[in-house]
């Protein structure tokens, strides 16, 4: 009996151990010699609680082009080219369903940026326009063939067509694409005007740039109109040949950054087909910085207040539960940071939850515990029944918790996916530190002589 | 043996309340949706629409940030003050009419910290709303299955069920009575008050099946009462430290989770009341129903012993009495009933 139980706190203080470093990791092993490292908890936070952006993009049908499951997988590393250039540390993007695209920008200052960068389709077209200059702002329409002048633009109210708008029937001629492109930068174009100031210098890959020489060759005088996804930006006359395929665009940009944003988009290309955002959920740093605050404090407050009733209402072996829910704490810890989990801020309400929930199963035993003991056997008997005959209830209880966190994690995303992880993990290890680790701490509490503070107190006569 | 606290044959008071719980939630819903307000009070989750959460520079009033939303989104918009912090909860806008809502706030307040902004588009509110629907019958549907399989019997899975259809719709009741907004927490909400409540059930569950196992001479509803009144102890105890979490959740979590930590504080009440006045009750009932329409022949004879089954009048007899009075109402109701027969 003595060595078992001896065996079994060990066995405890070995993965307790074991729970420390992969939770707070203080012990650095990647170097020959173990060193020690200023502790800290490796949990991935949820951008709810560090702050950040989750975008969700649904890849549209167009007339020309279906929203496949391999045009959604082409746009996505088109986004992903322009979210490198965001400085965003640590982006994620998954493809959700046939086409959706799940993006997570922690840690972003400017996440209205991010949005119009990302779901801009960005296609830039060099089109002939012939001796049709178009003014900034006009729109070609789906169909290619008609343009809406801008002091025309329709309103919501009035539908296009009307009395009002103006529109010009002018082909779509394309010469040239985004996709000829080699490379495309900002600039600031010294002594220019100020609606000119700010352009964006580009330059054709080997063969368009041939076309392109070819073609402002045979069309000197003419308008090349540029083009950004079906609106015009600037509608330059030729002057003369340009050769080497270089060239900019002007007249578009308010300040740097607008012109960088559009060579953002023109190095990372343009999306094979439009992606509207359908789902945009950002938490500032400072509300995050807030709930972690909030969440921390709730969490010693749950923890001290049942603490002190389990304490209070079932003495030595309540507080040996509540060790063992210190414990289950870490242990639970250990298993998110292990399991590369993310914690939410739904996910902290969760754990607090199952605090609650450990605590259950310690309960069930304690009143199977007395009720041995009041009936007349022997501690040893008590204990020895109390637990086994609580094991059924317990395991079934919790099992079928587990089924509703598993349904929840499955359906829920973001946050509430962040609460079924940390509930079900949280319920599953407590089974464990109530039924095992509570059983050999008041083994051992007997064993040492503290035998009639448990009878006692347990066996404290019902009112 | 100590006296018995006759919740069983009581039981009615327990149907009784769970009625002054559950109808005037129903009716509340069906007033909302007649009203054309929504039978719950959706948030963005599930209408889909926008939602910023904005700490403005300068002190802002109600007015003041209602005349800027609506200048940029026209139709029903929702504004509160909770200060230093404002909401608002308006239709899905197009990227202008946000972008035109933001610049307009930092205008009107000398500069503004987003603090959190949900868009959800209509799509993804329909999908959450399928999604909810989908879950909690999937739940309803693992929890019985598994119940079954691990008791060996329907009974005990469908009562369990139905009880948690109980907890389920006070919840939701209490959501639209009080008027709280409905979002995606809610449905976690249910989910877990599901798990929660069941695990509630299944230990009371599980007393009944050991105390059958080891006393068959006793009365189905008496065994159940006892059963009942063995586990509550547990049951209570359990609630408050579920509860004291939650509600420390509630009160010190901070705005964001609040609405999470209510309706769970809510659920844990409600199932903890659930499996003392409903789950043992519908056992009992069943158990009695289903007896009445074999006959007597198959079944053991203490087994009939109900007290209220067939007349108020014996309720009422049971209600004053302590177990001594009560075992004789048991045994009245039941020559009475095979007088009848």
């Amino acid at each position: 009996m003595r060595t078992r139980v001896g065996l079994r706190l060990l066995g405890i203080l070995v993965i307790v151990l074991v729970a420390v470093q992969v939770a707070l990791h203080p012990v650095g092993l990647s170097g020959r010699v173990p060193t020690i490292v200023s502790p800290a908890l490796r949990i991935n936070q949820g951008l709810d609680l560090r702050g950040g952006s989750m975008l969700v993009l649904e890849g549209q049908d167009t007339s020309t082009v279906k929203a496949t499951p391999e045009a959604v997988e082409a746009a996505m590393s088109v986004i992903e080219r322009r979210i490198d250039q965001l400085g965003v540390v640590e982006p994620t993007i998954q493809r959700q369903g046939p086409n959706r695209i799940i993006i997570e920008l922690p840690g972003i200052d400017d996440p209205d940026r991010a949005i119009r960068l990302i779901g801009k389709t960005a296609l830039l077209e060099f089109v002939d326009t012939g001796t049709q200059p178009l003014p900034r702002g006009a729109r070609w329409g789906a169909d290619g063939k008609t343009v809406t002048l801008p002091e025309a633009i329709p309103q919501q109210t009035t539908p296009p067509g009307q009395p009002g708008a103006r529109t010009l029937s002018l082909a779509k001629k394309v010469i040239l694409t985004g996709s000829d492109l080699e490379s495309a930068q900002a600039n600031i174009n010294q002594g220019a005007g100020p609606g000119e100031l700010y352009v964006v210098g580009f330059k054709f890959r080997g063969p368009a740039a041939k076309t392109f020489e070819n073609y402002t060759a045979a069309n000197v005088g003419k308008h090349l109109t540029i083009v950004l996804d079906g609106e015009v930006i600037t509608s330059p006359v030729i002057r003369d040949r340009i050769t080497g395929g270089s060239g900019q665009i002007s007249g578009g940009f308010e300040s740097i950054e607008e012109a960088r944003d559009l060579a953002v988009l023109l190095r990372g290309g343009a999306l094979p087909i439009p992606m509207k955002l359908v789902e945009n959920r950002t938490v500032g740093p400072q509300l995050g910085r807030d709930s972690i605050e909030a969440s921390l404090r709730a969490s010693w407050i749950a923890l001290t207040a049942v603490g002190l009733f389990m304490t209070l209402y079932y003495g030595l072996p309540g507080a040996l539960a509540v060790l063992a829910l210190g414990l289950y704490l870490l242990f639970t810890l250990a298993a998110l940071a292990a399991l590369r989990a993310t914690l939410t801020l739904p996910g902290i309400a969760g754990l607090v939850l199952s605090v609650g929930l450990a605590v259950d199963a310690n309960v069930i035993i304690f009143e199977r515990m007395k009720e041995e003991l009041r009936s007349g056997k022997s501690l040893r008997a008590a204990i020895e029944t109390g637990w086994h005959r609580a094991l059924n209830a317990i395991v079934d209880s919790n099992v079928t918790a587990v089924i509703a966190a598993a349904i929840l994690f499955v359906l829920g995303s973001g946050p509430i996916r962040g609460f079924a992880v940390t509930l079900s993990i949280g319920v599953m290890i407590s089974m464990f530190t109530a039924i095992t680790v509570t059983r050999a701490f008041v083994d051992a509490a007997a064993l040492i002589g503290l035998g009639p503070m448990l009878v006692r107190v347990a066996g404290r006569p019902r009112s | 043996m100590t006296p018995l606290w006759n919740v069983i044959g009581k039981r009615w008071v327990g149907y009784l309340l769970s009625a002054l719980l559950i109808v005037p939630g129903v009716v509340a819903l069906v007033v909302n949706a007649g009203a054309g307000q929504g039978a719950l009070n959706w948030g963005v989750d599930f209408t889909g629409g926008n939602y910023l959460q904005v700490r403005p520079n300068r002190a802002a009033s109600i007015g003041e940030v209602r005349t800027v939303v609506d200048r940029f989104a026209s139709g029903r918009s929702i504004i509160q003050l909770s200060d230093p912090d404002v909401f608002i909860r308006t239709r899905p806008l197009t990227p202008e009419e946000r972008r035109g809502l933001l610049a307009g706030l930092r205008q009107a307040f000398g500069g503004i910290t987003v603090l959190r902004e949900d868009e959800v588009g209509p799509t993804i509110g329909e999908e959450l709303r399928n999604a909810a629907i989908f879950g909690i019958v999937i739940g309803l549907v693992l929890q019985l299955v598994y119940i079954t399989v691990r008791f060996k019997s329907v009974r005990y899975a469908v009562a369990a069920d139905v009880a948690l259809l109980h907890d389920m719709l006070v919840v939701i009741g209490i959501f639209a009575l009080t008027r709280k907004e409905v979002n995606g927490s809610f449905v976690a909400v249910l989910l877990t008050i599901l798990g929660y409540s069941i695990n509630d059930k299944i230990v009371l569950y599980d007393r009944i099946r050991e105390n059958i196992a080891l006393r068959t001479r006793e009365a189905f509803d008496r065994l159940v009462n006892r059963s009942l009144l063995e586990s509550l102890v547990r049951s209570l105890n359990t609630s408050v430290t579920v509860a004291l979490s939650i509600a420390a959740v509630y009160f010190f979590g901070g705005v964001t989770i609040r609405d999470l930590a209510f309706g769970l504080t809510v659920g844990v009440v409600i199932s903890t009341y659930s499996s003392v006045f409903t789950a043992g009750a519908l056992m009992v009932d069943w158990h009695l129903w289903s007896e009445r329409r074999s006959g007597h022949a198959r079944q053991p004879e203490p087994a009939l012993a109900a007290p209220v089954l067939t007349s108020p009048s014996s309720a009422s007899a049971a209600s004053g009495g302590t177990a001594g009075t009560s075992d004789r109402v048991a045994g009245g109701g039941r020559r009475r009933r095979s007088r009848r027969r």
